[in-house]
């Protein structure tokens, strides 16, 4: 009883969370322009603005309540136009935010410009709600707070758990309900055969197979085959690191950077295309986008936790926009271990060979954690360079080095392989 | 035609003395301990039932857990910031310089791994000499001090400042002295930091002394011409050379300009061209330069002033021949030479090592003779690699010991270990009050320094030079300071309340008002090309017309001091070595295991002895002598060494430093207390005494470790021949042989290498360039006695007598042994060769090296199981084994192992576990590097863009790496020369390095 008490514990706050939002959520879907609103808003307005945060530009919560709608809407669709006429709200603003201009709108009508502000009313009416803990995300989804998405892994071992214990008492309970009526019908008077009778039956049963000299032969066969086959295959995984993903210090996506948003890997992992190391991209690098790319519609005007890592690392401050000193760098778990004693070199596979990376990293814009994709051994190597045609095409270095082979001339494929590419000294110096 | 002509590389070799061959019979010269391993106590004790369990059960444990580790964590940390110019995993250049060499500095992430030479630099065309390459690594030296110093302890910069600058303001006050000790200073702007700092403290006087000193050669030319500098010498245009003891190819002011110039007229090109130059070398004790000389006269120190008299007097100078009583030989010489040198009036060069300012205005008057000067000696275009003044600083010394001195600096000095007296120095230093060492370490001076205000590395400074006329060059930091060190210029900056307080902002400045608008070129241009160079000045006339009466009179009373009668007299000559130099660099390990050029021995300094004398005095190899002045005396193993002047011996400078750091420290001995001050100059010669005591000392030397058991494999001609006949001595016309195997085809290319022997002056800067580029362990003293140097290059040295071929007998070998002196010397390079039939391939095991279908002999480490076959099965004796883990085992913590230094490791190149095999691999981390490049710019590969690190820095050009499958290669072309021979070719193991026979232009006499 004790475990099915923990385990409503620990559920109890994901059906508050959602019961809340359920009942939030009902309640915040009272007009149609909100939902207009919301999607312009995210699509236009949240590079630079949040609702209970300054970005780039101010916060917009209480934005109707500071201005008229008809300075609004004009000032929406085209603020440029408004700051040169010399309006005076329009110059205030100006000059707190200067040299950042609000760009202008024009293509957006004014309902449009409505809808946007009654959404940000609504959102702005909505109280705070704490983003720390197990956060809830836009979608309804429990979003894994302080490291490693506790609550369902917690319920998944106590739903076994409970299963299992009520398969004991099922058993136990059936145990003593036999017992009882043994009891009550010797009570009765009726005969009632012996359980310990039966269980000799048995052990002689076992004592008998025991004697039997193939069955113990088959069984030491299985044996030694199940154990030596097994101890075969652990060999050869030995070191063999597929699929492993570790927790990194900060919940990046792939599958939200390289799937969803399609930025491209050469944006973040530029060495790949010039160097021996794809190199994880620096700090500034995230910046670029992250300056202004908060997230903060999916954490309530907060900016995303995550993203506050990086601002951490480089000591920033996302309201003063000011570096500090207190910088620390970011240590993320190597995920693929090549030994140190092979050389590769991605620039070679990418840019020579024009290799996707999803050739060895796999499906990398869906993963939502990065895990080693490909066994990374030598046999997967070679097997590789046996298989793979040479990217000749268009690179003089290769001319004459083709005109020399026979394999050509043959009409055959020139694998890297062909071309040296299983020798020792390739990857090993 | 084969030559029968024998050669040899160490007398133990030669006489085949009983140790020799013990030694060389088996795989390793020690036995094995293999007896103790099978003997009763090892093998054959019963382990109880009960342990052995226990062990089992233990490995079996240790085992799973250690394989439950199923992924080791690795963090990989990026830059928070990123560098623009950064892109891990590629190499960023930079140009600096070193020594006033412009160089490029090679970092990866960073930091500072190689040192290569500038191809636009004036000095060294793109070469380094050993010291050079070797500097890197002094920047990741842990001996050198973490912040300044105040009396023995720690303190602060902003506390020294106030403390320096109240002493200087007393003594500006009491009007007494301040010195400025530094070695040569040739930086513009430390010049003028200097300059400025006097400005303020009027009373200062900046002496400059260098360890080994040039005044000799700088005052004659004072007293001759007027000019007090050393002149630029061209050994380019001359047709011949004669050098009375200057090792111009190793030590001597500008080594590297000198051999590039030297090689010029004798390597392939100018064979080709059926040019070569002649040297004739007269000196005492083998020298670098001595070795490649072609003809080699042995003259004691004492005679080489009456030599250079007879000479002049043959030359038809001023008639004051002596013949030399001892040297019948020397006087026949000294006739030809003049001869020579007189058909070759105004394309021949004589220069002379003395120090002594008399010797060298003969010398100068020798060569006004011979019409050098505007020809093979310029003036106009002198050189400022040393500046230093023995007599100012012996006289400073002096005002120190009468008080009146008050404050005293030093710059990169360091005479409480150089000078030639040490007690009296420190005594003098003692009473000076405010002492302030700029050095990077608590050297012997620092130590009695109460200040010492570290300076940076060269490879951490901004900082300029002017090594010649018109020649200037930038030093560029590469990293950031290490430790808590500042200029030694912004100390002065700092103290004379210079407005500009920035030693980077002074530098600049002081260029673009002096340098940069001359040259029509701004800061940023000459940061890419690290120097700019005016060109050369027109040479101006120079008439001598000294009276030498009084330089004669000097030169006779000077050999009469040197020439001492007496049965254990002899004449002592200390030299500078090639590798350890003037012992600044002593704690570097690589310099250390560089085998000297000559002697191949590591570690440790000498006394070189000719074998006949040695054996005169009883004194045998390995035996501790003494040798003895009136004012020192030093004890130190003896090295027998043929070609040494009977009746002299030599003593390396530059070792016994105390406080250098771990390495350094008590390698040798201390020589400079022999130096003498007389007429104004240090003495690097004087007349001792020798006597045997009692112990024997081994030294670590190379030479005959890697015996080729006297296969002939040495290949060389005389000009004379090879005129007649280029194939001359490349033994060209063997029987056919037959391939046992394949060969192999190499459609894409061949990496080939082709090593001109003529051109080779055997300096070893190709193995410390190697020993840098290639992760090269350092062994240290016991494990090269073991013979267990890890350098994938040497060079072998080879001694030979000077009878022509068709002379050698076993008999006349016999009577040979009785002239050792006159020997003959060749040097070659060795290192894998590559070959085609690679006798280590076949008999490898685990096929753990292989052959490439480029032509390479690859050998993958994490393969090796270290059986060593195919060390044992290299008829070139290249391979080396990896006897422990020299990067992890704390007997090898003085040398690179410790995280700090390892920071110079290549991260291309894995370093070697124990256990395994290695040996050259042609710098493959380049070769697909440049092939890598290639492809990426979807172009051919270039002939020279891709470069051996030996190759590189080789600074006569001989050694030539190449692609043979492009005709039009350098080293396809090199190849095709008629010279070219591959070593043991007759065992057809087809090598793919060629090798140029060596040409000597002996007279036709």
């Amino acid at each position: 009883m004790r475990s099915i008490s923990l385990f409503f514990k620990s559920i109890l706050p994901l059906l508050l969370f959602t019961a809340y939002f359920g009942i939030f959520s009902s309640s915040v879907s009272f007009a149609q322009d909100v939902g207009a609103g919301a999607a312009i808003f995210k699509q236009k307005c949240t590079a630079c603005h949040a609702i209970n945060k300054q970005v780039l530009g101010p916060a917009l919560k209480g934005v109707s309540e500071r201005h008229t709608e008809a300075w609004l809407l004009k000032w929406t669709k085209n603020a440029p136009a408004m700051i040169a006429s010399g309006d005076p709200e329009a110059k205030v603003l100006y000059d707190k935010y200067k040299p950042t201009m609000m760009t202008a709108f024009t293509e957006l009508s004014d309902d449009d410009v409505k809808n946007i502000y009654a959404y940000v009313k609504a959102e702005g009416d909505k109280p705070p709600v704490a983003a720390a803990g197990a956060a809830v995300g836009a979608d309804g989804t429990a979003v894994g707070g302080s490291g490693d998405g506790g609550v369902s892994n917690f319920m998944l071992i106590g739903l076994i758990a409970v299963i299992v214990i009520a398969f004991l008492v099922i058993l136990v309970l059936n145990r003593v309900i036999n017992t009882l009526e043994r009891v009550m019908l010797r009570k009765k008077g009726v005969e009632v055969e012996e359980e310990e009778e039966i269980k000799k039956d048995r052990l002689a049963g076992l004592k008998m197979l025991s004697k039997n000299k193939k069955f113990i032969f088959f069984l030491v066969l299985l044996s030694v085959i199940l154990l030596g086959s097994a101890g075969w295959k652990g060999m050869w995984e030995t070191g063999v690191h597929t699929g492993y993903q570790p927790v990194q210090p900060i919940k990046f996506s792939h599958q939200l950077h390289a799937g969803v948003n399609k930025v491209d890997c050469q944006y973040c992992h530029s060495g790949a295309y010039k160097s021996k190391n794809a190199s994880i991209p620096s700090a500034n690098v995230c910046m670029n986008c992250h300056n202004y790319v908060q997230a903060t519609e999916k954490y309530n005007g907060e900016i995303s936790p995550e993203i506050l890592k990086i601002y951490t690392a480089l000591d920033y401050n996302p309201e003063t926009k000011v570096y500090g000193n207190n910088q620390k760098p970011i240590e993320w778990i190597r995920i693929h271990n090549l030994p140190d004693f092979a050389y590769f070199n991605h620039s070679q596979h990418v840019r020579v060979a024009g290799i996707e990376c999803q050739k060895c990293h796999g499906p990398i814009q869906t993963m939502q954690e990065v895990y080693q994709y490909s066994p990374l051994t030598m046999k997967w190597c070679i097997n590789c360079h046996r298989e793979t045609e040479v990217n000749h095409k268009d690179n003089a270095y290769y001319d004459q080095l083709l005109a020399a082979h026979n394999q050509l001339k043959k009409g055959e494929k020139v694998t890297a392989a062909v071309l040296g590419g299983l020798e020792c000294g390739k990857c090993h110096y | 035609m084969d030559s029968n002509k024998k050669y040899w590389k160490g007398l133990e070799e030669l006489k085949k003395t009983k140790e020799f061959t013990e030694k060389n019979k088996g795989e390793f010269s020690e036995p094995l301990p293999i007896e103790e391993v099978l003997n009763e106590a090892g093998l054959s004790t019963i382990a109880p039932r009960r342990d052995f369990l226990k062990t089992l059960g233990f490995g079996l444990g240790a085992v799973t857990l250690a394989a439950c580790n199923k992924s080791p964590i690795h963090k990989a940390i990026p830059y928070l910031v990123k560098p623009e110019e950064v892109v891990p995993g590629i190499p960023n250049f930079y140009s600096s310089s070193y020594n006033g060499h412009s160089i490029l500095v090679k970092t990866r992430e960073g930091r500072p791994i190689k040192i290569e030479g500038n191809p636009s630099c004036v000095l060294s065309k793109g070469k380094m000499s050993a010291q050079g390459q070797a500097s890197v690594l002094d920047l990741y030296d842990v001996s050198k001090l973490k912040g300044p110093v105040y009396n023995g302890n720690s303190t602060t910069w902003p506390q020294l400042d106030q403390y320096v600058k109240g002493e200087l303001n007393k003594i500006k006050a009491n009007g007494k002295k301040i010195k400025i000790i530094s070695s040569t200073i040739n930086s513009p702007s430390t010049k003028a930091v200097i300059g400025d700092f006097i400005a303020q403290f009027p009373n200062t006087k900046h002496v400059q002394v260098d360890a080994i000193s040039y005044t000799g050669i700088i005052k004659a030319n004072e007293n001759s011409f007027g000019v007090a500098v050393i002149p630029g010498y061209r050994f380019d245009r001359a047709e011949l050379i004669v050098s009375f003891g200057a090792d111009f190819l190793g030590t001597w002011i500008s080594p590297i300009e000198y051999s590039r110039q030297y090689a010029s007229n004798r390597n392939n090109a100018a064979l080709k061209n059926k040019k070569m130059s002649r040297h004739i070398q007269l000196e005492a004790g083998m020298t670098m330069t001595g070795t490649n000389a072609d003809t080699r006269i042995l003259i004691k120190p004492s005679e080489q002033g009456i030599a250079l008299m007879n000479l002049y007097a043959a030359l038809g100078g001023a008639n004051v021949s002596k013949p030399l009583a001892n040297n019948p030989n020397a006087n026949k010489a000294i006739t030809l030479i003049a001869k020579e040198l007189l058909a070759a009036k105004g394309r021949c060069l004589v220069v002379c090592g003395s120090n002594d300012v008399s010797t060298q205005i003969l010398v100068n008057a020798i060569n006004s003779l011979l019409g050098s000067y505007g020809t093979t000696i310029d003036l106009a275009n002198a050189s400022f690699q040393y500046l230093g003044n023995d007599a100012e600083f012996v006289s400073c010394v002096n005002e120190m010991k009468r008080g009146e001195v008050d404050a005293v600096f030093f710059m990169n000095a360091n005479p409480g270990y150089d000078f030639i007296n040490a007690k009296e120095f420190s005594d003098a230093l003692a009473k000076v009050k405010l002492r302030v060492s700029f050095a990077d370490r608590m050297d012997e001076t620092a130590g009695l320094c109460q200040i010492v205000a570290p300076t940076h590395h060269y490879l951490e400074s901004w900082g300029d030079a002017n090594p010649v006329e018109g020649f200037y060059t930038i030093l560029q930091p590469t990293i950031n300071p290490i430790n808590d060190t500042r200029y030694a210029e912004e100390g002065f900056l700092g103290w004379s309340e210079n407005p500009v307080k920035d030693y980077y902002q002074y530098i600049q400045n002081n260029w673009n008002i002096n340098v940069l608008p001359q040259a029509n070129s701004t800061w940023k241009q000459l940061l890419q090309s690290g120097s700019i160079y005016f060109g050369e000045k027109p040479s101006g006339a120079f008439s001598f017309t000294q009276n030498l009466s009084a330089v004669f009179q000097t030169i006779n009373n000077q050999s009469n001091a040197l020439a001492k009668d007496g049965e254990n007299a002899i004449e002592l000559i200390l030299y500078e070595n090639v590798a350890v130099g003037d012992g600044k660099h002593a704690n570097n390990p690589w310099l250390q295991e560089l085998p000297d050029p000559v002697s191949k021995v590591t570690w440790d300094n000498y006394i070189a002895i000719a074998p006949k004398f040695a054996e005169k005095l009883g004194i045998g190899e390995t035996d501790l002598a003494e040798v003895k002045t009136g004012r020192y005396s030093l004890t130190l193993p003896v090295l027998i060494q043929p070609g040494q002047a009977a009746g002299t011996v030599s003593i390396a400078l530059g070792y016994g430093r105390t406080k250098v750091g771990k390495a350094g420290n008590e390698v040798g001995k201390n020589a400079y207390p022999f130096l003498s001050f007389e007429n104004g100059t240090f003495q690097f010669t004087s007349a001792a005494t020798i006597s045997k005591v009692g112990g024997t000392y081994e030294l670590a030397q190379t030479q005959t470790h890697h015996t080729i058991e006297g296969r002939n494999i040495i290949r060389e001609a005389t000009l004379k021949d090879y005129l007649k006949d280029p194939y001359s001595g490349t033994g060209k016309g063997h029987a056919k042989t037959y391939d046992l195997w394949d060969r192999y085809e190499h459609p894409g290319h061949n990496w080939v290498m082709a090593i001109d022997l003529n051109a080779c002056t055997g300096c070893g800067a190709c193995i410390v360039a190697c020993s840098a580029e290639n992760n090269i362990p350092v062994v240290g003293r016991d494990e090269v006695r073991r013979r267990r140097e890890m350098h994938w290059i040497r060079i072998d040295r080879y001694y030979t007598y000077n009878e022509g071929a068709e002379k050698v007998t076993e008999e006349n070998e016999i009577k040979q042994l009785e002239n050792l002196d006159n020997v003959t010397v060749i040097h070659q390079p060795m290192l894998c060769q590559h070959c085609e039939h690679a006798p280590c391939e076949t008999v490898c095991p685990v096929i753990a090296t292989m052959h490439s279908s480029e032509g390479l002999n690859h050998m993958a480490y994490n393969r090796c199981i270290g059986t060593r076959y195919c060390a044992n099965n290299c008829p070139y004796k290249v391979r080396r084994f990896n006897w422990f883990n020299y990067w992890n085992d704390s007997r090898f913590d003085n040398y690179l192992n410790n995280e700090f230094t390892q920071l110079v490791l290549n991260p291309d190149v894995t370093p070697r576990s124990r256990g395994v095999m290695e040996k050259c691999s042609m710098c493959i981390q380049r070769i697909q590097g440049g092939k890598l490049k290639a492809k990426l710019e979807r172009r051919t590969i270039k002939d020279g863009e891709i470069l051996t690190a030996c190759q590189q820095t080789c600074p006569t050009n001989a050694i030539i790496f190449g692609d043979s499958n492009d005709p039009k290669s350098a080293v396809s072309k090199a190849l095709t020369s008629e010279r070219t021979y591959y070593v043991l070719e007759e065992i057809n193991t087809l090598p793919g390095v060629g090798y140029q026979t060596k040409i000597r232009n002996i007279a036709e006499a």
